[in-house]
């Protein structure tokens, strides 16, 4: 099993457990029956031998969550999922064929498109219903299921293709990040509704994730690793500690709240920060422009967290410690990131 | 011959279930796609893995024919669709028997042809029984394609498939709330 993954798969089950005890807003038995749910089926797409059992996990996962409601119409939210499982099944079939070199790009290709439709990301945006349960949004699934998902395909994928073709799928990882950074942040800046910016940022920081993976050296890995720990145990767990907020369309700039966009920026002594340095570097030491994209990249997160933080609004009780919690942590991994690293073998 | 016959087959049922909008059509669709993928199963992997397969497909199949609705084969307006089935055919045999070298062109071209039909399907469906029917054929195209690796991929994948194509035929979703 992979390391990293099942590394992921115990912050997914303690972002469950911060968001049960601390987030007093959520339905609870709602919150443990989906959430266990979903943490069961991602433990099962880690702990399957192959990534064919790993992508029919995924579909058995998408017509569960699919079918236990929401919102959002049934077909709305199994289209996504189930394209992404089409997808990463032919790219898979590609990756087996024998024939020209073409077909092994064609598979990395696949691998790509079929990873962004299972996590949600640009240009398979999962549709968005503001308004819908934290258990049963799109968002949730972007930071819940989609990390380790994410994970597991990224390095199974690795194995399947030809070093011509792992190039290509490193250089497409970039420029979809790429993509999704520039589209999240500036949709969190600009978007008029501040639960949509939400979802906005988790797809900018998903952007980042893209590109640590593309970058195949360790500095790349790593910050991949630290981008996806503050997405789980930062980014969700104020999401949810904001939704009463959100409601009430409360918006406050108090010390808290500048102290949370802070960390949502990725500011400095936070994870977000340690990622983007090892970010900047991994892509320096490759090749120096792709550096300055990412840099010129990252400064768009400010306005958009500025945003986020704000609507955290005045958080009191077991959500003020909760809140407090979640920072430190994010301070914590920023401050002393070894031993992620160390337990993720990078 | 019968390889190839099988692949032809497989082809056929994802084309059913694109063509069909009642619950017979699809479960018609859902169980020719049961023969053609069971019988290349049988070929590459063994009776068991074929077993399953087909134990799935007729699980999968009954809810359907035991529906009383209509077949709601072609129904007016599906020419489009009609030209996607043949021309998803016609690309899935020439990438499995033109451009891909090496034996199972029958196992490749049902691969190419039902997981992109299936998905297709999905992607362009709105009901549930659809969506649900399509889904089980798209688990089927991933197992076999399984089989395409140079290693012997055990029973699993078949049977999770298995689950997915059986269990999702008899699965009834929660219509859209305000929860």
């Amino acid at each position: 099993m992979l390391p990293e993954a099942i590394e992921l798969l115990v912050l997914v089950a303690a972002v469950l457990a911060i968001a049960l005890v601390f987030s007093p807003a959520a339905p609870r038995r709602q919150l443990l029956v989906r959430g266990g749910t979903g943490l069961l089926g991602t433990a099962a797409i880690v702990a399957v031998p192959t990534i064919d059992l790993s992508i029919l996990v995924l579909l058995g996962l998408a017509v569960v969550d699919a079918a236990a409601g929401g919102r959002r119409p049934f077909a709305v939210r199994l289209r996504l999922p189930a394209l992404a499982v089409a997808l990463l099944a032919l790219a898979l079939a590609f990756s087996r064929f024998a024939g020209p070199d073409a077909l092994a790009r064609f598979a990395a290709v696949g691998l790509v498109a079929g990873l962004a439709a299972a996590v949600g990301l640009v240009p398979y945006l999962h549709a968005f219903d503001p308004e819908e349960g934290a258990s049963s949004s799109p968002i949730v699934w972007i930071a819940f299921v989609g990390p380790v998902l994410a994970t597991v395909l990224v390095w199974r994928s690795r194995g399947l293709l030809s070093a011509d073709a792992g190039a290509a799928f490193g250089a497409i990882l970039i420029g979809l990040g790429l993509i999704n950074m520039a589209w999240g942040s500036l949709g969190a800046w600009f978007t008029a509704n501040t639960a949509a910016a939400w979802r906005y940022s988790f797809v900018a920081d998903w952007g980042l994730v893209l590109c640590g993976f593309g970058l195949t050296i360790a500095d790349g890995q790593r910050a991949a690793l630290l981008v996806l720990f503050t997405i789980v145990l930062g980014r969700l767990p104020l999401y949810l500690g904001s939704r009463q907020a959100l409601r009430e369309k409360t918006d406050t700039e108090r010390p808290v709240n500048l102290i949370v966009a802070a960390v949502l920026a990725g500011s400095a002594p936070s994870a977000g920060f340690a990622a983007r340095v090892l970010l900047l570097r991994g892509a320096t030491q490759l090749y120096w422009p792709l550096a300055l994209v990412l840099g010129l990249g990252m400064l768009l997160w400010l306005p958009g967290s500025l945003r986020l933080g704000r609507s955290l609004g005045r958080p009191r009780g077991r959500q003020a410690f909760g809140i407090v919690v979640v920072v430190a942590i994010n301070v914590l991994a920023g401050l002393y990131p070894l031993p992620l690293f160390s337990a993720a073998s990078l | 011959m019968i390889e190839g016959a099988s692949g032809f087959v497989a082809w056929l049922g994802a084309a059913l279930i694109v063509l069909a909008d009642g619950r017979r059509g699809l479960a018609a669709g859902i169980a020719v796609t049961t023969v053609g993928i069971a019988a290349l199963v049988l070929e590459g992997a063994g009776a068991f893995d074929a077993a399953i397969i087909t134990a799935a497909g007729i699980v999968a199949t009954i809810p359907g024919l035991r529906s009383g609705e209509e077949w709601g084969l072609m129904p007016a307006g599906s020419t489009p669709r009609l030209i996607l089935c043949i021309a998803t055919g016609l690309l899935a045999l020439w990438l499995a028997a033109s451009i891909t070298t090496g034996s199972g062109v029958a196992l490749r071209f049902a691969v190419i042809s039902v997981a992109g039909l299936s998905g297709t399907r999905i992607l362009a469906g709105d009901s549930s029984p659809v969506l649900l029917t399509a889904v089980g054929a798209l688990a089927f195209a991933v197992a076999a394609s399984a089989g395409l690796s140079s290693g012997s991929p055990g029973p699993w994948p078949y049977a999770v498939a298995a689950v997915i194509a059986g269990g999702s035929a008899w699965l009834r979703p929660r219509t859209a709330n305000a929860a």
